[in-house]
């Protein structure tokens, strides 16, 4: 009886490796949902046609495609090929050692790196250490924050668009005092501010921060978000709070939007995603009003948070060649212009040049300065750690429960312990 | 097969290996689904990973009592569970008093009242979530028709109303259960204490005192040992109308559980934190049980 049912699981054992040995190649490629992952899957979709290799799509809502990455790449169950990463996630994996470096590939395929059109401060993003260090990803979505604001309004109280974040204030107070028996028939609010805890928090601020010179570590990576500078930027955002709708300090993007579509809130920092949602006319009652551009300055010039999408081959990967055939097809300027014909922005100045595609997306020269111009997320293989204490903080200050001293200075003190933890 | 024969030969083996076959899948989806992860997440709430490398010891244990967000969490914890239990008890006790006397319709509010108690916790959470909104929900809509300034009522939003927001949903869907199990239970009183009660004279507060009460003990216990469980580890309303926030104001331990093991990676640490609440929660009940078991012998 024991040896039937021996056979038995051996045979399917068997069964089941024979197929997975076929002649064809097969990649397995993890995408999140959404409109980055869409593209890739639509890509995928033409290499299987034009090539013959098989690729397997595993897809996963935002929240959950991190988890699920770090736990299947940890526990080395080699089940991705090529996994997709948002930026800020990159340090951990590759602290972690579970990616591959592209570059031995690359040479293998005659190429000595990654070829220069692509934009440099995207491809920093995937090098470990940032910037300098080995190549373990290519850049694949090329997202960075810009700043909306309504020209309407603008022209409307002969101002010019904003350089810094001072003209901002002034800005803001004028048109929420001017419009609040407004032309709309409503209150317009003079900025939009989003300060949940976590990420929108400080995704909404960094660019404040970094504007009035502040920095989260300094040279020995001791964190530094208590500065004066730090203190001040903070003030600005909790200032400036008081021209955004009320209840925005615990407003996500989604909140964003809304108040920007609706016409009820005049400028706001935020993703290229958006832009398209303002000239349709089922969302849209600003359709011609908004206009991007790159993000005001302080005592240092105005720079964006960037938020790329990269695409990274895990070590574990048994079809590394056939992966990085797939990568460098999807990357390449042909490939990654459907991907922007399809709503993503590019890493590649040639494509932000495209006549074709300026023509389609009149924001384009303004997203590649901002791109150009952006700064990354503190690298650190803590950060998810460190944003969630800090935003929790942030978000205690733009709701009326810290000052900006206190918020900074017990943030400063909660980052420093994490950073102890992780000696 | 004769050769496997041989292991099988005594009578009294072959009797067992039907029973043990039989028992065998069940045994082996214990094994694998309830003991194993246990253990196993009883070995890494020992372990601490360092840049060294790991260590073992009671340190994810001993960081708990350092740890401002873990135990700013846990009060909250607290705070909801007591606060939404008295409310849920306290409104689902009167709609059972009041839906088992015979008042007219009682069918179709008995029907109503269930509603909430079957929608799933996401789909609460999502609704009371635009429903809230201080901009375009119905509830400041509402409260702009009659004239109130809802300027300052931000809700979820708001660090002083986003946890009475939070506990306010939590009511609103599980007072039903409440009120179900209380209703099942006043109906499985027989009458004859009631008609005993009537001729010795009692007042009407006192039948409630000493006859229902005393008689609902077993289904009051029973309900609020289920609600105190599910309370202890709340995570999907809030997750969905807060994510905790604003701030760090309506985080409970479930909550920065989460975050700690799959937003940070911490599992030992996030074991360490589920052990903890898992306590807490056996010490809540046995006093409960002590306490309500106790009583009832008198």
């Amino acid at each position: 009886m024991r040896l039937t049912l021996f056979l038995i699981l051996a045979s399917l054992v068997l069964l089941t490796s024979c197929t997975g040995n076929t002649q064809r190649k097969q990649v397995t490629l993890a995408v999140v949902s959404g409109v980055e992952g869409e593209a890739l899957k639509q890509a995928a979709a033409d290499y299987e046609k034009q090539t013959g290799t098989h690729i397997d799509i595993a897809e996963f809502p935002y929240t959950n495609l991190f988890e699920k990455e770090l736990i299947d790449l940890k526990a080395r169950t080699g089940a991705y090929d090529l996994i997709m990463l948002d930026d800020p996630w990159f340090p951990r994996f590759a602290h972690e050692q579970v990616l591959t470096d592209l570059t031995p590939l690359l040479q293998k395929r005659g190429k000595s790196g990654p070829d220069g059109d692509f934009v440099e401060t995207s491809l920093a993003l995937c090098r470990h250490p940032y910037q300098s260090g080995a190549l373990y990803a290519l850049p694949y979505v090329g997202n960075s924050q810009l700043f909306f604001y309504r020209k309407d309004l603008f022209e409307k109280y002969l101002m010019k668009p904003p350089a810094t974040w001072d003209d901002v204030l002034a800005a803001a107070k004028t048109i929420q005092e001017k419009e609040s028996a407004g032309a709309n028939g409503g209150q317009v609010y003079g900025y939009v501010e989003r300060a949940a805890q976590g990420n929108a928090a400080v995704a909404d601020f960094m660019p404040i921060f970094w504007a009035f010179g502040g920095e989260m570590f300094d040279a020995n990576g001791k964190p530094t978000v208590n500065s004066p500078q730090g203190i001040a930027a903070l003030q600005l955002m909790i200032d400036l709070g008081k021209y955004s709708p009320p209840g925005y300090a615990s407003f996500n993007a989604d909140d964003v939007g809304a108040h920007l579509l609706q016409g009820t809130a005049a400028m706001s920092i935020n993703w290229p995603a958006w832009i398209s949602s303002f000239s349709d006319a089922t969302k849209s009652k600003v359709i011609g009003k908004m206009e991007f551009t790159t993000l005001p300055g302080a005592q240092q010039p105005g720079q964006a948070e960037i938020g790329n999408w990269l695409i990274a081959i895990p070590r574990d990967s048994s079809n590394a060649d056939a992966a990085i055939d797939f990568l460098l097809w999807a990357t390449s300027a042909e490939q990654m212009k459907r991907s922007a014909q399809r709503g993503n922005p590019p890493t590649r100045k040639s494509l932000f040049q495209d006549p074709e595609l300026v023509a389609k997306y009149p924001a384009y020269p303004a997203q590649l300065r901002s791109l150009q111009s952006s700064r990354p997320r503190p690298r650190t293989p803590y950060w998810n750690e460190i944003e969630n204490a800090f935003g929790i903080f942030l978000s205690k200050a733009n709701s009326g429960d810290l000052t900006a001293a206190e918020a900074m200075n017990q943030a400063n003190a909660e980052i420093e312990k994490i950073l102890q933890r992780a000696q | 097969m004769p050769k496997s024969r041989r292991f099988f030969s005594a009578p009294n083996k072959r009797e067992l290996l039907l029973p043990a076959l039989f028992l065998a899948p069940a045994l082996a989806v214990l094994l694998a689904l309830s003991i194993y992860p246990l253990i196993y997440s009883i070995t890494i709430s020992l372990q601490q990973e360092t840049a060294a490398g790991v260590t073992w010891g009671l340190g994810n244990f001993a960081r708990l009592f350092s740890d401002n967000f873990f135990l700013t969490a846990l009060g909250h914890t607290f705070i909801y569970a007591i606060a939404a239990l008295t409310c849920e008890f306290l409104l689902g006790l009167s709609l059972a008093l009041l839906l088992n006397s015979q008042i007219r319709g009682r069918g179709v509010f008995r029907a109503s009242l269930l509603i909430p108690m079957m929608l799933p916790p996401v789909v609460v959470g999502v609704v009371w979530r635009l429903m809230l909104n201080p901009n375009f929900g119905a509830i400041n809509g509402t409260l702009k028709q009659f004239g109130i300034n809802t300027e300052s009522l931000t809700w979820t939003a708001s660090p002083k109303l986003a946890m009475l927001s939070v506990i306010a949903v939590d009511v609103w869907q599980w007072t039903p259960f409440v009120f179900l199990v209380l209703l099942a239970g006043l109906q499985a009183i027989p009458p004859e204490p009631y008609e005993a009660a009537l001729i010795d004279g009692s007042s009407r507060w006192q039948t409630f005192w000493h006859v229902t009460l005393p008689l609902l003990k077993p289904s009051i216990l029973i309900v609020l040992l289920l609600r105190t469980m599910d309370l202890l580890r709340v995570f999907d309303q809030i997750f969905i109308l807060t994510e905790g926030g604003p701030g760090f104001a309506t985080e409970t331990i479930s909550l920065y559980i989460y975050r700690t093991a799959f937003r940070f990676f911490d599992f030992g640490y996030a074991a360490a934190m589920s052990f903890v609440l898992l306590a807490l929660t056996n010490v809540i009940s046995a006093v409960y049980i002590k306490f309500l078991q106790a009583k009832e012998t008198i």
